[in-house]
């Protein structure tokens, strides 16, 4: 079923300098396993299409996934041009992004 | 177990936290964290201004309101707030005349190794924290100590921890990570705020116990909630690899166990690894200056009014340093004003003041001889400096971390 992603998945997102990190979790075991198939980087880049190198990290223990999205943010909030420097809300961008998620997971 | 709750997440948290966090219930230690790589920015600017600034002014109004009620309570408050000046900071307590025993850590400063930088900063560790609560100050004020080490070292000292106790260590840092944002960890800016009560969440706690596991947990009676998914989200703020690294050790995010807990969250199965060995600095520098406008584009021709008010500037300042966003925000036939339009967002980032100021005024000039409805959400300032951040690594013998204790006697760390 095509629904927003954070129909079952939290987020949240912040600034390093120049990069930002998106931390995305799920809350049952059978979500993560779905959302580690899904949530590649290529599909990632796919939802957030402003992404340029990105990197994920993945934290079965928290049934989460971590990206971090190089340069997004030029030389850091002070100096960033984009809407939102600090990248407080990419994270429910992502989460507002329509995926096809099993109907036993919703 | 020693109970460490944290009242602030940055320099402009709720002003009144310190008060309700010593009296909402037990606590031994009360942290804050004022710092930021964009706060070190706003401070350097201060510090230009008057070299007595440089520090969290809002902690010293929260230490003259608190600091008393503090001591009483046997509370030792330790905060980050000394920023670029924790010495003029620890002065400045002082002169409250409270009487409290005030330790201070220094040796973050490397401006004398960055001479081009307007801050440069090394991230400290939590060992002259530990040294000044050992010597049994009642108020610690660091410089850029990382945001966790404000739980690590009260929690370190407590607890005798040797610096190889890297599991220990691990813990106490995740605890701190938790803890460093306030309200961030119990329902504040959180995905799912729907299913909880988050008007006015109450600040966060940890209970360390000796191997560096942690309760998270808050006074009891206060908004929000600390379950495993306000904790999750809060775990993941900000990190990159899951082997997190730390000036005292590498914390193994991929190891933590959270589990639910009476009064809250329990996290356990931290392991540490030793740290790397060299000391990330932040440096902040003076990028130049800019400023900016938003073009409001309302009803038809959106593309094409855009374009047009874009030919326009472009033509009479040249197109350096611009740069433009068309937020589409505009619905057809739409019902009200505001979302019948689109928002066209320009900013100009220039070496030269003279030119980030003659933005404001080639952009009004236009007023009335540019697309139909022109009008701006704000009108453009003179143009204000910015600042460009970078991060380097120093080795760790390049740093002289110091605790000042109480008594005036200064230990190297």
């Amino acid at each position: 079923m095509k629904v927003p992603l954070g129909t079952i998945a939290g987020a949240r997102s912040g600034d390093k300098g120049g990069d930002a990190n998106l931390g995305v979790w799920v809350r049952t075991d059978e979500a993560y396993a779905w959302l580690v198939g899904e949530l590649t980087v290529a599909r990632l880049k796919e939802l957030l299409p402003e992404a340029g190198e990105v990197v994920r990290y993945e934290l079965p223990n928290l049934r989460a996934l971590n990206f971090v999205l190089h340069g997004l943010l030029g030389d850091g909030v002070a100096s960033s041009t984009r809407f939102d420097p600090q990248a407080k809300a990419l994270g429910e961008w992502l989460r507002s992004r329509h995926v096809d998620i099993p109907e036993a997971l919703l | 177990m020693i109970r460490i709750g944290n009242a602030s997440g940055f320099y402009g948290d709720r002003l009144g936290a310190v008060r309700e966090m010593l009296e909402g219930g037990e606590l031994d230690v009360l942290t804050g964290d004022y710092l930021a790589e964009l706060t070190m920015l706003i401070l350097g600017r201060d510090r230009v201004k008057d070299a007595g600034l440089g520090y969290a002014k809002t902690f010293l109004r929260q230490m003259e309101d608190c600091l008393g009620l503090a001591v009483e309570r046997g509370v030792t408050v330790v905060a980050n707030a000394g920023g670029l000046n924790p010495r003029g900071l620890a002065a400045a307590i002082d002169k409250l005349g409270v009487g409290a025993r005030i330790g201070v850590v220094t040796g973050d400063d490397l401006r004398a190794d960055f001479p081009e930088a307007l801050t440069a900063n090394a991230y400290l560790g939590a060992w002259g924290i530990a040294e000044c609560v050992r010597a049994g100050a009642d108020v610690v004020v660091t410089g850029r100590v990382t945001d966790a080490s404000l739980v690590v070292g009260p929690a370190a000292a407590h607890f005798g921890w040797a610096r190889e106790d890297w599991d220990a260590l691990a813990g106490a840092t995740v605890a701190g990570h938790v803890l460093e944002c306030g309200t961030q960890a119990t329902g504040g800016n959180y995905s799912f705020f729907t299913s909880l009560d988050v008007d006015r969440p109450g600040f966060p706690i940890a209970e360390v116990e000796a191997d560096g596991s942690s309760v998270i947990t808050k006074h009891e009676g206060t908004g929000g909630a600390v379950t495993i998914d306000t904790v999750t989200a809060q775990l993941l703020y900000e990190i990159g690899d899951p082997a997190y690294p730390g000036p005292d050790v590498v914390s193994h995010f991929d190891t933590i166990e959270l589990a639910e807990h009476a009064r809250g969250v329990r996290i356990s199965g931290v392991r540490g690894s030793p740290p790397p060995e060299t000391l990330k600095v932040c440096l902040n520098s003076l990028g130049g200056f800019r400023n900016g406008t938003t073009f409001v584009l309302s009803g038809l021709d959106v593309p094409e009014k855009a374009a047009l008010v874009r030919r326009q500037l472009e033509g009479a300042l040249g197109t350096e340093g611009l740069t433009w966003t068309l937020a589409r925000t505009d619905q057809p036939d739409a019902d009200t004003e505001e979302t019948a339009s689109a928002l066209l967002h320009v900013t100009i980032k220039t070496p030269d003041p003279k030119r980030a100021k003659a933005f404001s005024r080639t952009a009004i000039e236009l007023a009335l001889g540019s697309y139909p409805g022109f009008h701006v959400t704000a009108p453009p300032s003179d143009g204000t400096p910015f600042g460009v951040y970078r991060a380097a690594y120093v080795p760790r013998d390049r740093v002289a971390h110091q605790a000042t204790l109480p008594d005036g006697k200064v230990v190297a760390v």
